[in-house]
């Protein structure tokens, strides 16, 4: 077929060129970069109005003056192309279309850069990949995309951000989230707000994503300066084509999601026979029943939806003409959560424009809009209400509803806060209280707008000199409302609670900056210089009433008047950065490179004597490919074609927040009586965390580019980690620590990303990418008392020890159950047995498993504690796979983390618990004959602490995190282009049908949910569990 | 060229002008808080820093934060959950119930901090309030007074301390490991590191530096002061307090002698007032707590921390909702014991029993098996602004019953017996006929013996049993002894089917014996390992 086309224009050049005299035709093919012929494109050449669109073959045909030198090809999506024509009568482009234009440079602090000339470390996120997924925000599907950076979800909430580090961990106790900047400017990012999770970065529409590049060595990010340690996430949204016809791009995706995977609990037979046994052996009547009408609930199953819907709709527009070009989209989406009362409502919108002034002078305005409204619960893992927490303790011979209640719920209202008795002669322990009741009922809501508009101009008086002043503007309001039900829960006790706080979140930011460049011969600089000045406020206030009047009053948002108890508050607080940066860049003969950069960062929240730091950055490449040598080599250039070393170093900062330099004194009401009391003992001299990052790598590109490697060796030297350190109780201090720059840590690693097409053919295509990452962490010192350095830092279930990796579980090793008697056993400092007799509390020597003897009193205490493994993870990493066969596509990510460790304390406080609760189905595995081998003691009413160790981590429970998971798999058909364009006279000019299917798999030895489930410190306490979703969408072009 | 010259100046004075002009986002400071040195320099503000160590004492910001840690309710929940008078019914005392403290529980960890949190504030407030004395911003007087009250409450919160993590002054005359006694104020690293150098005393240097803090307070403070401020009389009972966990009986003495009237008139009990501060014994039991609901502040109370409905102990831990009634909208978390209920030494028709407990609700439901007898001394359920009673004039009376009893051995004290029938008397519908009299008892040792029960009774629920049982677990007359921590009933367990006088009670729970190594607390962790200088107690 091609051919036959190349033959055909041929021959049509043959003919016309008799005629070209005057005024000469020129004709070609245009194709995109996999080959196909592009319809629709613009042809035009200067000095001449005439203008040719090429047809659906991608023929083009363009009649110019003689002394036309050159041709321009433009089209939407896609970069210019100017072509010099000389005397040539036939000319074909390969149009490349704009985000694999983007692929070859790297999006930098204040500029971008060419590809081949970036000696940093950057990695580089397609959001094609995911723009159309069922998600609530980008974050949540950056993991397994990127070497080096480490994305968790913990728990399925829709308003939660994911966990994103960068090369580890970078700091103890200050900031660990990665720079998040968006077109060039610092973003809001967290979880802001009152009373739900709120996540600031759903506040950007998928969609609208050009390009993400995470910049992850020093030499990158150094131009960020003091808050560049935990690197930074560079945002790029899209724009229109110069030029270019108006495009519009129409894509919807409905999507069904259910939890992944629930937790196995007891029947209320088998709840029963438990709940007594426990009871029997703690000396107490037996309160389980079997209902006459034998209720079996399963309350997860009432407390999570199934196949809840998720639905975005997206509508952009983009074009230009020859001076501007615009974006604008608008997108809506409705998303529900694993939870029954979890769910993301959002609208956003996005105008971005620029246009030239004149020759010398071009003015835009990117602008977003957002409202969110999210809808939550209580998540508390230990709260009564909290509803993972209370679903699991709920007893399954118990009614969720009661018809005869006033409120159809199965609760004591209005004599107690209790769920019914249903059978059993005694409520549920501990007062849990009925998920479906406060989940259905409460209300835990946020409405939240945003604005986000950045104005530039750039001005370019001369050839490679750009100046550019750009003013941002970005707020958060979040207002939430917290509405809690008297009659059952949270409210009870307060007869009702309405609660509002509005938090008014605002940053200004000033840029200005010249970009620079020049070349001589072979000699290519390029310069940045500029200051940036940032100012952040921050305002909230609440109001809140209890004892509410009506229950009408608590629907929507507390209404003056309505409560006999009313209560107001709110705070204030301003902070701003001052910048000023330079970069200089140079090449020679795109072989050598050398960059340095500095930025001078002044922080208001340090001492006005030492709120300036300096941050200095160097790099340097070497693409050997470029040498005699190697161009001369036949097979070297063949096979390894692009091959460049690289290395870096440089020192960046993570900053602190608030005025932690001042001893400050806070309102301290004693009753209603105003006071003022210390709240902070400050520290002058405390200054900005600072990490020497070190990187060396080595870019290959393989045959031609059809397979790229890239490797990277990296270590993060930190210095001066701010650690609240620990005071002594004694001394009174607030909060019992006192800011200090004084730990020093590691995160080392190497980054190993190897991707290309395995398959490349005309009708079908296969391109897999594959990363993984290896980073271990290790705490290098710690402050020291009086001369003497402390090694460790212990908590209840981690620990902070100089040598070992941040955080690793610590405590007790279990050594299983006594045979004899049904006690715990452990092993002490010196490895001795020791059993914990569950009846009072004690501990004593044991003689052996088999024997029942308590020997003599003994105890078990900080010494006894082990290390029980890494609560973060060393390696993780993704595989992703693109094949392509005709029109049908088949994406596919997997994604897969481990060397950590995960203390369930879901296991052991709620599955097994000895409370009058219900539990998993592991306790009926518990000990209750002298004999059995078991690892599950003997159960006994009210004894949790003494036969599980509640609130300490033991063996017992610390489960292996690894895992890998099917992360999505997208299958896709696309409709001929052609075909469509002729059926629909060419207005429709892509079609798109796809299928998802999200977190489809997950292998895992781990026994609870999800290994990612589990907190930064390795702890899975009561979450939602992941979501699993299938969905189906259709992109449609005009 | 032209135009290239002039947009090439306007972009670098743009730059130039912007890199100088924005210096002054950085000139920022807190607007929600005082610096150390703006905070001492007006009056206003003075007495702001002087209340904000009463909201230490009543509500911590440190471990447990708001939970009403340690005078603001903590310390009747733990004093009564370590003692067998009250039953612990579910999970949220369990620990303190049980004995079974490690270093690093929670409970034991708030009391430490918070107490100490109060003290530090109280220490730096004290050299606030001289500075502004010094200055004249206040006058010297109120600077002294203002000093006194910190004094005051220092010398509280270290007692605190004594009866839960040391031995007892009476083991030993005060020879066993004391608590650091905090008496400068922690601002910064170099007070911290002397702090450092700094070994736990003993038992008997805190007991004299708390009499040095009462002596300064008592000299210094006005009579009353609104019960939820010190007072000297608050001061005074204090001391009286201290010297019985001292063992000095003459002192004791002394300091009853300041307040209770040479004569008094157990028939009338109410008709007794206190030397100085005008208190007195109200005619009903329960009115000292203020009922229905709302705050104590009455001729009875020496001396309350102060709770609100806008800031108390809240739902997880204010005196109301722990102890109250579930079926009047408390938790239902901590019930009477029938270990007392059932002694049939405290009359079926003292009016007591029914004024302030009654057969409710609790965590364990209504039903039968779900009934215990509950307090009603806290009813603020909804909005939980019950005072936090530390001193009332029924124990300065009953205190001083015992001191004179006990400096009566060889024979049974009419004083004494006076000053306990004053407050038995005053739950008694029959005070003629019920009343002790000198035949009541064998020998001195009975008289006290009924001093202390009547203790038990008449402080039930306040928080009291603790501080009683640690001291009198070496008491010098062995028949009165505390065996340690009492057995008790076993942890969860309820029913109206207990109750009743002479309804046989079976304490499930054994005791734990003096000489355990749980008779006392663990030092919290933090402390141990943030200052090794603090040597753990025995046996944690």
């Amino acid at each position: 077929m091609r051919k036959l086309v190349v033959l055909v224009t041929y021959v049509l050049l043959m003919i016309t060129q008799s005629y070209a005299q005057s005024n000469r035709t020129v004709t070609g093919k245009v194709t995109d970069d996999a080959g196909n012929p592009l319809a629709g494109v613009t042809v035009s050449a200067a000095g001449t109005t005439n203008n040719a669109i090429s047809d659906a073959k991608g023929m083009y045909s363009i009649q110019l003056p003689v002394k036309a030198t050159s041709i321009k090809f433009s089209y939407v999506g896609f970069g210019d192309v100017e072509v010099a024509i000389g005397n040539r009568k036939s000319v074909d482009v390969n149009m490349v279309s704009e985000s694999k234009a983007l692929s070859d440079v790297v999006v930098v602090g204040y500029g971008t850069q060419q590809k081949k000339a970036f000696t940093g470390s950057a990695a580089k996120v397609n959001p094609k990949e995911f723009a159309q997924l069922v998600t609530p925000s980008i974050d949540k599907q950056l993991g397994g995309r990127a070497a080096g950076v480490q994305v968790s979800n913990s728990g399925g909430g829709v308003g939660t951000p994911a966990r994103i580090r960068v090369r580890g961990i970078n700091s103890v106790s200050a900031g660990q989230d990665p720079l998040i900047v968006v077109d060039g400017v610092p973003f809001i990012s967290g979880n802001l707000a009152a009373v739900t999770n709120s996540n600031t970065l759903a506040d950007i529409n998928p969609n609208d994503i050009e390009n993400i590049e995470i910049l992850k060595d020093g030499s990158a990010t150094a131009i960020f300066g003091s808050r560049a340690a935990n690197g930074v996430i560079m945002i790029t949204t899209k724009k229109g084509d110069k030029g270019g016809k108006m495009k519009v791009n129409y894509d919807a995706t409905i999507g069904f999601t259910s939890p992944g995977s629930v937790y196995q609990m007891l029947n209320a037979e088998q709840f029963v026979t438990i709940a007594n046994e426990k009871r029997v052996n703690a000396g107490l009547a037996t309160a389980a029943r079997m209902s006459p009408t034998g209720t079996n609930t399963d309350w997860q199953s009432l407390v999570y939806n199934n196949n809840a819907m998720a639905m975005q709709q997206n509508v952009s527009f983009s074009g230009g003409t020859a001076k501007s070009s615009y974006f604008f989209s608008l997108n809506y989406s409705d998303q529900k959560g694993m939870l029954i009362s979890n769910s993301q409502k959002a609208y956003r919108m996005r105008f971005n424009f620029d246009t030239e002034v004149n020759k010398y002078v071009k003015v835009g305005n990117n602008l977003t809009l957002s409202k969110v409204y999210d809808f939550d619960q209580n998540n508390g893992t230990n709260a009564l209400s909290g509803s993972v927490a209370s679903a699991l303790r709920m007893l399954p011979n118990v009614d969720p509803y009661n018809p005869a209640n006033s409120t159809g719920y199965n609760i004591q209202w209005p004599l107690l806060n209790q769920v019914g008795l249903g059978p059993n002669t005694i409520p549920v322990d501990d007062n849990y209280t009925n998920p479906l009741f406060t989940m259905n009922v409460n209300k835990y809501a946020s409405d939240k707008i945003r604005i986000n508009n950045n104005t530039f101009i750039e001005i370019s008086p001369f050839k490679g000199f750009k100046f550019r002043s750009a003013f941002n503007y970005d707020m958060f309001s979040d207002y939430g409302f917290q509405g809690l039900d008297p009659r059952h829960g949270d409210g009870f006790s307060s007869q009702g609670i309405a609660f509002n706080q509005n938090i008014l979140t605002e940053r200004f930011v000033w840029q200005n900056y010249i970009n620079y460049n020049k070349s001589f011969g072979s000699h290519n600089i390029f310069v940045t210089v500029g200051q940036e000045a940032q100012s952040d406020q921050s305002k909230n206030v609440f109001g809140q009433g209890s004892t509410i009047s009506d229950l009408f009053f608590l629907q929507n948002n507390f209404i003056g008047g309505t409560a006999s108890l009313q209560q107001s508050g709110g705070g204030y607080g301003k902070s701003g950065f001052q910048s000023y940066f330079g970069r200089i860049n140079y090449d020679f003969a795109s072989k050598y490179f050398l960059q340095a950069s500095v930025r001078r960062d002044g922080l208001s929240s340090l001492a006005p004597e030492s709120r300036f730091g300096i941050f200095p950055g160097f790099s340097a490449g070497w693409r050997i490919s470029e040498e005699k040598f190697w161009s001369n080599s036949v097979g070297l250039k063949k096979w390894l074609s692009d091959v460049k070393l690289k290395g870096s170093y440089a020192v960046v900062g993570n900053p602190l927040g608030g005025f932690p330099y001042l001893s400050t004194f806070s309102a301290a009401n004693y009753g209603n009586i105003s006071g003022l009391a210390p709240n902070l003992i400050g520290n002058r001299s405390l200054q900005w965390e600072t990490s020497k990052k070190f990187d060396l790598g080595l870019e290959m590109s393989i045959l031609n580019g059809r397979f790229n490697v890239g490797f990277d060796w990296f270590l993060n030297d930190i210095d001066n980690l701010v650690l609240g350190v620990p005071t002594p109780p004694t001394a009174g201090i607030p909060g019992n620590s006192i800011s200090q720059n004084i730990g020093t840590a590691e995160n080392r690693g190497i980054e190993l990303t190897i991707g290309g097409d395995i398959i490349r053919s005309k009708d079908f295509n296969w391109n897999l990418s594959v990363n993984y990452t290896n980073v271990q962490n290790k705490i290098k010192s710690l402050y020291t008392i009086g001369g003497t350095p402390v090694l460790t830092i212990p908590g209840s279930y981690n620990n902070i020890e100089v040598g070992q990796s941040l955080n690793y579980l610590y405590g007790y090793r279990y050594a299983g159950v006594n045979t004899a008697n049904g006690n715990p056993m452990y092993l002490n400092n010196t490895d001795q047995l020791v059993q914990h007799n569950i009846a009072n509390g004690a501990y004593y020597f044991a003689n052996s498993k088999n024997d029942p003897t308590l020997g003599a009193q003994t105890s078990l205490g900080l010494a006894d504690r082990r290390n029980l493994g890494l609560s973060l993870p060393t390696f993780f990493g993704g595989i992703s796979n693109s094949l392509r066969y005709k029109q049908f596509g088949l994406e596919f990510l997997i994604r897969y983390s481990g060397g950590n460790k995960v203390m369930n304390v879901t296991r052991q406080e709620a599955l097994l618990s000895q409370n009058f609760h219900n539990n998993g189905v592991e306790i009926l595995q518990r000990w209750t004959t002298p004999g059995q081998v078991t690892n599950v003691p003997r159960l006994v009413q009210g004894q949790s602490n003494n036969i599980n160790q509640n609130g300490l981590a033991i063996s017992r429970f610390v489960e292996s995190g690894d895992f890998v998971r099917l992360q999505n798999v997208t299958f896709s058909y696309s409709i001929n282009s052609q075909r469509l364009m002729d059926h629909t006279n060419g207005y429709v000019k892509s079609m798109r049908f796809f299928m998802q299917g999200q977190n489809l798999a997950l292998w895992t030895k781990y026994s609870g949910l999800d290994p990612e489930n589990a907190s930064q410190g390795g702890l899975d306490n009561a979450v939602s569990p992941q979501p699993r979703t299938l969905s189906f969408g259709l992109n449609l072009g005009f | 060229m032209r135009f290239n010259k002039f947009f090439t100046a306007t972009a670098v004075s743009v730059l130039v002008l912007a890199a100088t002009g924005c210096e002054k986002v950085l000139n920022e400071a807190p607007y929600t808080a005082f610096t150390d040195e703006s905070v001492f320099t007006t009056p206003e503000r003075a007495l702001l820093a002087l209340n904000g160590v009463y909201d230490a004492g009543q509500t911590g910001s440190t471990t447990l934060g708001g939970r009403g840690y340690p005078f603001g309710a903590a310390t009747v929940e733990q004093g009564e959950c370590r003692g067998e008078d009250m039953v612990n019914l579910a999970a949220f005392y369990q620990i303190t119930y049980q004995g079974t403290y490690t270093p690093t529980t929670a409970n034991n960890q708030a009391m430490w901090d918070n107490t100490y949190n109060m003290i530090n504030k109280a220490n730096i407030a004290i050299d606030g309030f001289k500075k502004v004395g010094a200055s004249g911003v206040i006058s010297a007087t109120l600077a002294t007074q203002y000093e006194a009250e910190c004094r005051f409450l220092r010398a509280l919160g270290t007692h605190e301390l004594l009866v839960h993590y040391a031995r007892p002054y009476l083991d030993g005359n005060g020879a066993a490991l004391g608590v650091p006694y905090r008496e400068n104020a922690i601002t910064g690293s170099a007070s911290l590191d002397k702090l450092k150098t700094e070994p736990r005393p003993t038992v008997a240097y805190d007991y004299s530096r708390i009499i040095n803090d009462l002596n300064f307070a008592e000299a210094n403070l006005p009579n009353t002061n609104g019960v939820i401020r010190a007072s000297k009389t608050a001061a005074i009972a204090l001391k009286q307090r201290i010297y019985m966990h001292m063992g000095q009986w003459d002192n004791a003495k002394t300091e009853g002698a300041k307040l209770i009237p040479a004569t008094v008139t157990p028939l009338t009990p109410a008709a007794t007032t206190s030397v100085i501060g005008g208190h007195s014994l109200l005619a009903n039991p329960a009115a000292a707590f203020g009922l229905p609901g709302g705050n104590s502040i009455t001729a009875e109370n020496l001396f309350s921390f102060k709770n609100d409905p806008l800031d108390n102990g809240s739902v997880n831990g204010a005196m109301a909702q722990m102890l109250g009634s579930a079926d009047l909208g408390g938790r239902g978390l901590v019930s009477i014991s029938p270990i007392i209920w059932n002694n049939a030494g405290w009359l079926a028709t003292d009016t007591r029993r029914s004024n302030l407990y009654r057969l409710g609700g609790t965590s364990n439901g209504t039903s039968a098996a779900g009934l215990a007898i509950m307090t009603t001394k806290y009813t603020d359920y909804v909005n939980r602004g019950d005072n936090c009673p530390i001193i009332r004039f029924a124990e300065v009376l009953l205190n001083q019953a015992e001191i004179e009893a006990r400096l009566s051995p060889s024979a049974v004290s009419q004083r004494a017996i006076d000053l306990l029938n004053m407050v038995r008397n005053r739950a008694s519908a029959a005070p003629a006929t019920t009343q002790y009299t000198a035949a009541s008892f064998a020998d001195a040792t009975a008289l006290i013996a009924a001093i202390l029960l009547e203790r038990r009774i008449e402080f039930l629920a306040e928080g009291r049993r603790w501080p009683d049982i640690h001291r009198t677990a070496a008491d010098p007359i062995t028949a009165l002894r505390a065996p340690g921590i009492p057995a008790k009933i076993s942890n969860g367990t309820s029913g109206s089917a207990l109750y009743g006088i002479g309804v046989p009670v079976n304490p499930g729970q054994p005791g734990i014996p003096y000489s355990d190594y749980r008779f006392i607390w663990p030092i919290p962790i933090g402390e141990v390992t943030q200052n090794p200088i603090i040597v753990q107690n025995p046996g944690y």
